[in-house]
This record gives structure tokens, sequence and C-alpha cells, in this order.
């Protein structure tokens, strides 16, 4: 079994927990705003979509962020024309036709096209190894953005979200807000694809805010519940993904969703003892 | 007068043809107007016309002041991690730079509000924990704090308890007393002569004035057609309901 120290000393290690806690404040503070927004499925949606660009980038040696980045906004774009023009939950379905649309292009794309081999594992569940410079700059940047937004866009989503009829009078320009919420959570899931893959952004961008949710009596309690949570489970499973030899987006996952039982089981509990 | 709320010649609706037509009425500072019709009346579409979410077919649509919307309070997230002191707090975006974090005067301003409605006791409550009555006060403290000159409220005493209800009309009449101007929807023909104005309305205008004028059976059955149960038409103050149906407008 390594030793847990091993996190700090080895240099690749090392690279990987900066990179998943500085994910733990993107996601977990963008996951906030995506649950309290009902956008799950969308955040989970951009992450997976983004998978044909990742096997073009990795055939073609083009940066792979800048080519998931690419379609994730491109997605972004359509799901949000999508949900204006339409609304509600036809959007939804827009948004699931749109990512398997995505999947498909991609499994195509790497089986027939490029054929990529053993290398699409890596695209969709992420790798501790060849983290670099580049990715954690990355990784930065979008805690940074994600920070200065919730600071700034933070009440205006509160507010739309809560009541969007009612919003709309409050003359902030909430449309525009919400629309760069979606731009956003594209942005910042794209600079997670290297750590954790394409099918399992999910786990730092939704599970830790859900947690958090379950606990949290105010918004600012939600934000700083769901980065801690994030960052705990972020860290965990870089050790995790080590000794059990496994990608570290799967990790990460397993532990957030058992977490997340934990939680919802503790709080079935403790609502039963009180009525009871 | 000078009209706050003006309305002439509006037809409106969603494509194809209108849901309402033929809609002219104007309303002044401190005016309070009850706007009555059955559901699919178009109550709901006259305040979208007027809000400019929807663009009139013909005619025009105006609020002439700042302005707020108080929805039903269940059609809010009622699952928010919000307390009623943050709900207010909401209106404070209104304030210009909405992008900078609520300021102290902010914080008192919502805090005066909450106590203006009753409900400063309340202030760290969950919004969602708090009864129907209490969330509709919440909201119209979000309108003061947004200093909104005209309100426009969507049902607010539908399946709020007759106390509660009592307490937020009389609320209604101070902030009219304000020199604020009120479009209130409602199902209640009773409580209608409460208002100044009363605007009927059955995908048309079928009347506008002083209940004394509006409230007639005549009136009430071309808006509320085969809805309508006069209970006492006999002396010359007609009491009728209306019969509710649960389905809701869009």
């Amino acid at each position: 079994m390594p030793s847990p120290l091993d996190l700090v000393d080895l240099p690749f290690l090392r690279t990987a927990t900066i990179e998943v806690l500085l994910l733990a404040v993107a996601g977990g503070l963008l996951g906030a705003w995506i649950v309290l927004r009902r956008l799950a499925f969308f955040a989970h949606a951009v992450g997976g979509a983004t998978f044909p660009g990742l096997v073009v980038a990795d055939a073609t040696g083009l940066r792979p962020i800048v080519a998931a980045l690419a379609v994730a906004l491109a997605y972004a774009g359509g799901v949000h024309r999508a949900g204006t023009r339409v609304g509600g939950r036809a959007a939804d379905a827009v948004t699931g036709l749109l990512l398997v649309a995505a999947l498909a292009l991609g499994v195509i794309l790497a089986s027939d096209v490029y054929h990529s081999g053993a290398r699409v594992d890596r695209l969709l569940f992420g790798t501790l190894l060849g983290l670099d410079g580049g990715d954690l700059a990355a990784a930065a940047a979008a805690a940074a953005i994600a920070a200065v937004a919730t600071l700034l866009l933070g009440p205006a989503w509160l507010a739309s979200g809560f009541d969007r009829a009612g919003a709309r009078t409050l003359g902030a320009p909430v449309g525009l807000a919400d629309a760069l919420l979606l731009v956003l959570v594209a942005v910042a899931v794209v600079t997670a694809l290297p750590a954790v893959g394409a099918l399992l952004t999910t786990a730092l961008f939704i599970v830790p805010a859900a947690t958090a949710r379950l606990l949290a009596r105010s918004v600012p309690g939600l934000l700083a519940t769901s980065v801690t949570v994030a960052a705990l489970q972020g860290v965990v499973g870089v050790y995790v993904s080590l000794w059990a030899d496994v990608p570290p987006g799967s990790a990460i996952a397993v532990l957030g969703a058992a977490l997340y039982a934990v939680v919802a089981l503790a709080r079935a509990g403790v609502r039963q003892l009180d009525t009871a | 007068m000078n009209a706050l709320v003006e309305c002439s010649g509006l037809a409106a609706g969603y494509g194809g043809a209108p849901v309402i037509h033929d809609v002219s009425f104007a309303a002044g500072a401190g005016e309070t107007v009850v706007v009555l019709g059955p559901n699919g009346g178009g109550k709901t579409t006259l305040f979208r016309a007027l809000l400019g979410e929807i663009e009139p077919m013909a005619g025009r649509a105006q609020l002439r002041d700042r302005t707020a919307y108080v929805a039903q309070a269940d059609r809010t997230s009622l699952d928010f991690p919000v307390s009623a002191l943050d709900v207010a707090l909401m209106g404070a975006l209104a304030h210009g730079r909405w992008w900078l974090p609520p300021s102290r005067a902010d914080r008192r301003s919502a805090a005066a509000a909450l106590e203006r409605v009753g409900l400063a006791a309340e202030a760290a409550t969950r919004f969602g924990e708090l009864s129907g009555g209490q969330r509709q006060r919440v909201l119209i403290a979000r309108a003061l704090v947004q200093d909104a000159r005209i309100l426009l409220l969507d049902e607010p005493l539908a399946g709020v308890d007759p106390a509660s209800a009592e307490g937020i009309a009389a609320l209604f009449g101070e902030l009219s007393g304000d020199g604020r101007t009120l479009l209130v929807s409602s199902h209640d023909i009773e409580s209608a002569r409460r208002y100044e104005r009363v605007l009927c309305m059955n995908r048309r205008q079928v009347a506008y004035g002083p209940p004394a004028e509006t409230l007639t059976r005549a009136v009430l059955e071309q808006t509320y057609g085969s809805e309508i149960v006069v209970i006492d038409g006999s002396g010359d103050r007609v009491r009728a309901l209306a019969v509710q149906h649960h389905d809701h407008e869009h």
C-alpha cells in the first residue's frame, strides 16, 4: 500500500494532487450553481460531448484542451439556443440528443478513422500520468474564473434561479448572466478533462455540490461545503487511484457517489429520528 | 391624470390568434386595480405583455415607472437555501451596480422592508419553511427593496388562509398610500370590492371602472360565462362566486 506522503513526495502525484485541488475550487463553486440552477444534465453532457474533439486532438497532436474547448463551446451554444427557443423539458431533450450525436461521432472517429485503440480509455476516464504545467495553468485559471464569477454573478444567478419572472424585473441582465453560466461551466469542465476524463467530469462538478446541497442551509454554506467535499474527494481519489491502479476519474467518482449515499442515508435517518 | 400603467387597443398572444384583444385602460399613481377573469381569460398574458416579455400584436402596453413582478409564491424555488432576508435582498439587484455584493445600506433596506411587511422576526427563517401568506409578504418586501412604483401581483391571495389574506390586503392599502400603483390578478370576486378599479377580462376587456359600476350581474356573466354562480342577485349589490378550476394558464 503506498504511503499517503507520496502525494506530496512523488512529483507526478504532487502535480495530480495540485490539479485536483484546483479543480475542486472550480468544480465545487460552479457545481453549487449547477445544482441550484438544475443544470446537472448539461454539465454532465458538455463533458461527454467533448469526446470527438479529444479523439481528433489525440490523433493529430493538437492540444486536447483546445480541441475540447471548441467542441464544448459549440455544444453550450447549441443548448443555449435550443433552450431559449423551446425552453423547459424540450431543452433537456436537445441536451441529450446533441450528447448522443457527439459520443457517436467520437466512437466512429476513434474506431474507424484514427484507430485510437487503448488511448480512448484515457480520454474517457482521465490519467494521473502526463499532467503538465499547461494542465495546471488551465485548472488554476478555471478556479480563478469560477471564484470571480461567483462573487460578481452569484447574486444574479441566485435571483434568476429562485424566481425567473420576478428576476427579469430587477434590471440586472439575468439572461446574459445565465448564458455566461453555461459558457463558464463548459470552459471549466474542459480543464478537468485531462485528469478525470470526458465521461466523469460529473464526479467533480456535480456530485460534491449535490452532497453539499443535502447539508447546507445557506448559499455561502453550500459553496464552502461543496468546495471542501470536492477537495476531499479529489485528493483521496488520487490516492486510491494510485493504490488500486485505476484511472483517477473513476476513483473520484466512486468515492463521491459513496459519500453522497452515506450523507443522504444519514440525513434520512436523522429526519426519521426527528419525527419519531 | 398621469397614467403609470396604460394599455390602448392591446392585443397579445403567443403566435397564432391573440389570447387577449381590445384591452384599453389606464391607472395612475397610488391606484389599485384588480384584474378579474376566469382561467385562460388572459390575466397572465396581460401581465406578460405589460412586462415586455411578449410583443403586443396590436396596440400598446406601457409601464412608466420602476416595476416589480410578484410571482405566486409557489412558483418560486421553495427548496433554495435562502432566508427571508436573502430573498428581500434580491431586490437590491435593481439598484444599478448588480455585480457588487449587497452593501450595508442594501441589508438595512431589506431588513426594513421585512419589518414593513410584518416579518422582522422571520428574517433568518428559510423561505421554503414560511407559510404561504408569509412567503407572499417576503416577495412584496423584495419589491419594496427594489423600490418599485408599480407592482404586478399574480394571484397573491391564492392558497393563502383568510387571516393572512386580510393582512396582505391591508398591506396593499399602505402601498397604495405610498403612491405605488398595484395591479393584482385575482379569482375572488367578493374581495375585488376593496380595490379602486376592477378590470374584467375574458380574452378581451369586458369592463373597467370602480367596483360599484363593474361588479354587476351582466358584467360578471360576460366575464365568467358558465363559471359564475350568482349567490344573491336581488339587491343592488350582486354577490357571486367564480367556480375555481385548478389548471394553470400560461
